[in-house]
Order: structure tokens, then C-alpha cells, then sequence
């Protein structure tokens, strides 16, 4: 009679069930059984150096390969620590598993070690939670939460697993795996919601088509690029939807940034919203008020939340988009697009010039324009910081499926998010360069993980935005306070290459604007993770910021 | 002429809202921001400036400012600041007779407050 322990059972269902390939884990004491299984079982464990980069790069991993990224965290302060990341998933709408130690439960309220209520801790962050409680249920938990994590909305889901079935064993014959099936039900809209949405899309003159994370979730690519083909809409595309279809597609208004949509959606008499929410990020959609709205979105709760739909149609974008397609007639919006892009252009006169003309010191928009210059649109970018997001987002420009992610700009605004998904970017893309724009201020989160790189040979290219501050926070303290009373604002310089290359890593430190490219290109030709410290003009202040202040001087 | 007389006015109901108008009391409260609107040859020139809550201006072009707004040429600008469609500084954008220098999303701003005065 072969016997498995829980900690196995676990390792052997994320295996031949779930297929996973790369656990991101923190070692602990609680969860030993299941590290163990990941070994028997080989799969790859990237241990990382806190429990938030873990999660953080699970979530990440999840948007690259658009399957559930898995981390495992030890029960207490391994928890507490992964809860930033857990709620920045939650509210990022990214399928996540989070597997979980706790402490015995035989030993509950006994004052055992990292003893706490770690579930109801978590609840409101996640989609689902549970205990197992039964060694032999193991993989049936586990499938509940990847189900959960994946279907309808996708979430965060977190499952603890207590020492008191890990570590015990089990006739293995006794335990049957589920078959993982994956689901071929979506929900649809009325056939009469299409058509009355099609109807309003074939009378639009000046129409927008603004994709969020939702379309790519879907895997709507092809669906997307027909119906783009066939409707001749201009678009964005936002958030985690970005590169669904690439930056460079004609009728995408993503070199405009922001800008592009704040300029164009005020003068769109349609506007097709996929897979995004209207949140703050789009500014509760006081861009458009005139406009007729589509809402295409998966949970039925979004379509008028915050503005009223003309049409709402609820489904999976892709489904709804290829549902559409037959109805919609062919059109050509391309005076329209051109006339767009021109009035944009007009508004990033300076913002262009800015890219094109060295400076002393260094302007951000110049250090993106000469990142853009060695990569290209063949690379992964990823942009973390306040300020340094804006200029990621407005100069970054990929050819690729969330080519260009800018994490801390979701809901959550999360600063510390950069090297974990720039990890989880070259762990998903080898072959291609990574490279995530850091400001200083959010390298100091996570930035320990160079070490977890250069471990495990992960060869990411940092380039940090130096202002030598909290850049967002200083100037809108500026705006607010004035510019003699900011508070915690400042940072100072500080020589980040050389902690990246104490830790094993390339670095370089970078002042002026002729040295940027070739320490770029030194870097890549390192092979290490590298570090590049830009020091930018500290006196810089992003649009980002001005809309951030002008956000808070309205209240 | 009429151009520079629109900008005047422009200021002058500004100056006034910024008193009587609860609305852009409150907007222009906790601001500051300096808007100069010009013609490209510079020979028209305002600058607005917004200074939490007070409002003043001055004619002739300036090198420091927050945004500008340059006209192509007076006309154009006194034909699509007096106009009452919507799309008129969008069209005049895309066709090349308004270019926006500094940072945009304060042209963005400042026409907002315009609409709660006019």
C-alpha cells in the first residue's frame, strides 16, 4: 500500500492536475511537507526574499501565461506578508492561488506559534477561502480553488492547509484526483441586448473602443482584431488588456497615453467599454458624459456601475465581440482615427520634445525614449512608481500580449510591484528582454528580490528613475502645502547600483544623458539582473500628479 | 483686436466668478496654475494665472507657464474660443491651429472652469 502525505498530495494534484510549473514560496516551517512535494514533484519553486514579492509575482505570472499563478506562504507572518499582494490581485481582478500554512489545529487557542485567524483576515480580499480539514479532501479543495479562481471573474483565492493533514499520510489509492475540466459555459447576452448594441455601433461617427483586463483574460485576440477590422473603431487598450492588440496597430490611440483618451472621449458619440471598470483610473467616465456607452463586461454587477449603459452586455468579452461581429456592419472610421490622433499629437507637443532633446539633467520621458531606443517594441516593459508610472505608461510601447504593464497604477496603486512582475516577466518570457522603470522611491519595497533573481538566474534590467524623492508625493505636497513645507517626501541619493551589485548583480550608475544607452547595453551584455540608477531632474512634475492633487483638491 | 478684447473679457468673468460663482470657488480654490493663451507669432498674448483661488492676468507672451494654449492666428482663435461647439478646440487641434505646450491637463482644467461660467 503506497502512502502520500498531505504536503505531497497538494505537490502531486498542482502537478498532473493543475499542470502548474512554478510555485513562487517563501520557506516556513508550517508548509515543509508541500515544499517537499514541490521537489518530489518537480516543480519549480522560486523562493523569494518576502512573502509580498511572492504574491506579487504569482499575480504577475497569472497575467503573462493567463493561467492562475500559485504561491505558498507560511502561516503567520508568511500571511500577514503576502496580504498586500493577495489585495492587489483582488482588485486587479487576477485569478491567484494562494496556499497557505496555519498553525496545528489541534493546538487552536492554545497560544500556539503564529497562532490567528488568518481566514477572516483574508476574506474580504479574496473570492473565495477556506481550511482543509481532511487530508483526503485535499485535492478536492485545491480544485474548488482554482475553479473559483478562474471562472466568471477571475480573483484571488486562498486555501490553508494546517500541519495536521500535511503532515500525515494516507493510502495514496485512497485519494482520487479530479479530472480538471475546464468549462466550456459562458454567459451571453439576450440576442436582443446584441442587436440593440449593434445598432448603436453601426450609427456611431466618432467612435472609441476602450478594452481593459477583461479582453485579455478572455483571450479575445482574435475576436478583438475582426472586430476592430470589421468596425474600424479606433482604440485603447488599458490596464492588463494592453497588447491584446499591439501598440502599433493603426487604429490604436496607446501612443497617446492617457492623453489620447482624454482628448478623444469627450468628442465620441459611441463608446464600446470590454473588460474594464470605470473606476477612478478612468475617472468614473466624467470624460464622456454625452456619449452612447456599450458595456461589454463578465460580471453583470460592472455594467452600470457609475454611469448608465445604453446597452449592457454581459459575458466574456471575447464571446460577446465574436456574438457581435455578424451584426455590426463595415465601416471605415479612418478620418475619424487620423483626426484623433492629430488633435492628441497636439497636446503632446512638449511631451515629444521632451523625448527628443537630451537635457542636463536628465527629463524622464528622455530616459523612456532611450530605453524604447535599445529594446523596441520586441521586449516586456513594466513601470512601478507615481510619477515614473505616467511616464512608463505614456512612453512605453510593445508588440506584445501585456507587453506593458504599470501595476502600481491599477486600483490598488501599489508601489513595490515592479521587480516582481519584471521577474515574473522574464520567468514567463525568457528569450526576451524585461525591463521595469522604477522610481526610487518604490524600488526601496521590493527591491531585495535582485537577490532572488541573481539565485535564480533571472536576468531582469532595472532602470531606476531617480528624483532622489517620493516625486509624486513631494510635488503634490508642493501644490497643496507649498513647496517649503513638504513632509517625508525626500529620499536623497542613494547609490542603488551598488546594492544590486553587492547582491551579486550588474549595476551602473548613470548621470548624463550620452551614458544611458551604452549602460544599458553593458547591462544586457552582463547576462546578471541588473541595476541602472538614472538621476533624473528632481523638479519634474508628472500630469499624473496634477490630476492626483487636482483629484483630492476637489473634496 | 477682438481676439485680445475676448481674452479680457475671458478674465474679467473669471475675476468676478471668482467672488460670486460657489461652483468655481471651490474649483479654483486649492489651485495654482498659470494658463497663458496666445497667438504663435505672440503678438496676442494672456496669461491667467490661478493662485488658489484668486484670479489674475496680464497680457503679453511669457516663457513660464503651466500650459499654453497658442493659436495659429487671432481668427482662428477668436472663431473657436467664441464658439459654442463642443468639438471646436478639438477640430482645431486636429487641424493643426492649436498646439497645447507644458502640460495639457491643465488646458483640460482650465476649460472645465470655464464651463462653470459660462
Amino acid at each position: 500500500m503506497s502512502q502520500i502525505s498531505g504536503g505531497h498530495l497538494v505537490a502531486k494534484y498542482l502537478k498532473e492536475v493543475e499542470r502548474v510549473g512554478i510555485v513562487f514560496t517563501i520557506s516556513g516551517g508550517h508548509i515543509e511537507n508541500i515544499l517537499d512535494g514541490l521537489t518530489q514533484y518537480q516543480i519549480r519553486t522560486i523562493d523569494v526574499r518576502h512573502e509580498q514579492a511572492a504574491a506579487m509575482m504569482a499575480h504577475a505570472y497569472s497575467i503573462y501565461n493567463n493561467m492562475p499563478g500559485v504561491c505558498l506562504v507560511t502561516a503567520g507572518p508568511g500571511f500577514t506578508n503576502a496580504l498586500t499582494g493577495i489585495a492587489n490581485a483582488y482588485l486587479d481582478n487576477v485569478a491567484l492561488v494562494v496556499l497557505c500554512g496555519r498553525h496545528p489545529l489541534r493546538d487552536d487557542l492554545t497560544g500556539a506559534l503564529q497562532e490567528m485567524n488568518q481566514i477572516d483576515m483574508v476574506k474580504p480580499v479574496t473570492k473565495w477561502c477556506a481550511t482543509c480539514y481532511d487530508i483526503k479532501r485535499i485535492p478536492e479543495y485545491l480544485s474548488i480553488a482554482f475553479r473559483q479562481a478562474t471562472m466568471g471573474r477571475p480573483g484571488p483565492v486562498f486555501l490553508e492547509l494546517p500541519p495536521d493533514i500535511l503532515f500525515v499520510s494516507t493510502d495514496e489509492k485512497s485519494v482520487a484526483l479530479p479530472v480538471r475540466r475546464i468549462h466550456k459555459t459562458y454567459v451571453q447576452p439576450d440576442p436582443s441586448e446584441l442587436e440593440a448594441a449593434a445598432r448603436i455601433i453601426n450609427s456611431a461617427k466618432r467612435p472609441l473602443f476602450i478594452g481593459g483586463s477583461g479582453v485579455r483574460m478572455s483571450g479575445s485576440g482574435d475576436a478583438l482584431a475582426q472586430f476592430i477590422d470589421k468596425t474600424g473603431f479606433p482604440f485603447a487598450l488599458l490596464n492588463n488588456g494592453r497588447g491584446a492588440l499591439p501598440d502599433n496597430h493603426p487604429l490604436c490611440i496607446n501612443d497617446g497615453g492617457f492623453t489620447g483618451i482624454m482628448t478623444g472621449a469627450p468628442q465620441a458619440d459611441v463608446i464600446i467599454a470590454a473588460g474594464i471598470r470605470f473606476n477612478w483610473v478612468m475617472q468614473a467616465t466624467k470624460l464622456f458624459p454625452d456619449a452612447k456607452v456599450v458595456r461589454i463586461d463578465i460580471e453583470p454587477h460592472e455594467i452600470d456601475r457609475n454611469r448608465a449603459s445604453d446597452v449592457g452586455l454581459a459575458g466574456d468579452c471575447g464571446l460577446v465581440l465574436s456574438k457581435l461581429l455578424p451584426l455590426v456592419e463595415k465601416q471605415d472610421h479612418g478620418e475619424w482615427a487620423s483626426k484623433l490622433k492629430n488633435a492628441y499629437a497636439a497636446f503632446l507637443i512638449t511631451e515629444q520634445e521632451q523625448r527628443k532633446n537630451p537635457s542636463d539633467p536628465i527629463h524622464p520621458n528622455r530616459l523612456v525614449a532611450k530605453i524604447m531606443e535599445v529594446f523596441g517594441e520586441d521586449a516586456y516593459y513594466v513601470a512601478d512608481g507615481g510619477d515614473t508610472s505616467y511616464y512608463g505608461l505614456a512612453g512605453f510601447s510593445s508588440a506584445h500580449q501585456a507587453g506593458v504593464l504599470i501595476p502600481a497604477g491599477a486600483l490598488l496603486g501599489c508601489l513595490g510591484t515592479g521587480i516582481p512582475f519584471a521577474i515574473a516577466g522574464k520567468l514567463s518570457h525568457p528569450d526576451k528582454p524585461v525591463i521595469v522603470l522604477n522610481g526610487d522611491g518604490s524600488f526601496g519595497f521590493n527591491s531585495m528580490e535582485f537577490d532572488t533573481a541573481v539565485r535564480h538566474n533571472i536576468p531582469i534590467i532595472c532602470v531606476v528613475n531617480n528624483d532622489c524623492a517620493w516625486g509624486m508625493i513631494k510635488h503634490s505636497q508642493g501644490m497643496s502645502l507649498g513647496k517649503d513645507r513638504t513632509t517625508c517626501a525626500e529620499l536623497g541619493m542613494r547609490h542603488y547600483e551598488k546594492m544590486v551589485e553587492g547582491l551579486g548583480g550588474y549595476g551602473e550608475l548613470v548621470t548624463e544623458d550620452a551614458d544611458i544607452v551604452p549602460a544599458i547595453q553593458r547591462s544586457v551584455a552582463s547576462g546578471k539582473p541588473a541595476c541602472i540608477n538614472v538621476v533624473t531632474d528632481p523638479t519634474v512634475t508628472s500630469p499624473a500628479t496634477v490630476m492626483f492633487y487636482q483629484n483630492f483638491a476637489a473634496i | 483686436m477682438k481676439f485680445s478684447a475676448l481674452l479680457f473679457v475671458l478674465y474679467s468673468v473669471l475675476k468676478i466668478a471668482s467672488y460670486t460663482n460657489s461652483a468655481f470657488k471651490k474649483y479654483i480654490g486649492k489651485v495654482s496654475a498659470k494658463v497663458l493663451i496666445k497667438t504663435e507669432d505672440g503678438e496676442r498674448a494672456r496669461m491667467f494665472i490661478f493662485d488658489k483661488g484668486k484670479v489674475s492676468s496680464f497680457t503679453g507672451d511669457q516663457k513660464k507657464f503651466d500650459v499654453a494654449l497658442v493659436w495659429k492666428d487671432a481668427d482662428t482663435a477668436f472663431s473657436v474660443m467664441s464658439s459654442k461647439k463642443k468639438d471646436a478646440s478639438f477640430n482645431a487641434a486636429a487641424e493643426g491651429k492649436l498646439k497645447v505646450l507644458g502640460m495639457s491637463v491643465y488646458a483640460q482644467w482650465f476649460e472645465d472652469g470655464i464651463k462653470l461660467v459660462m
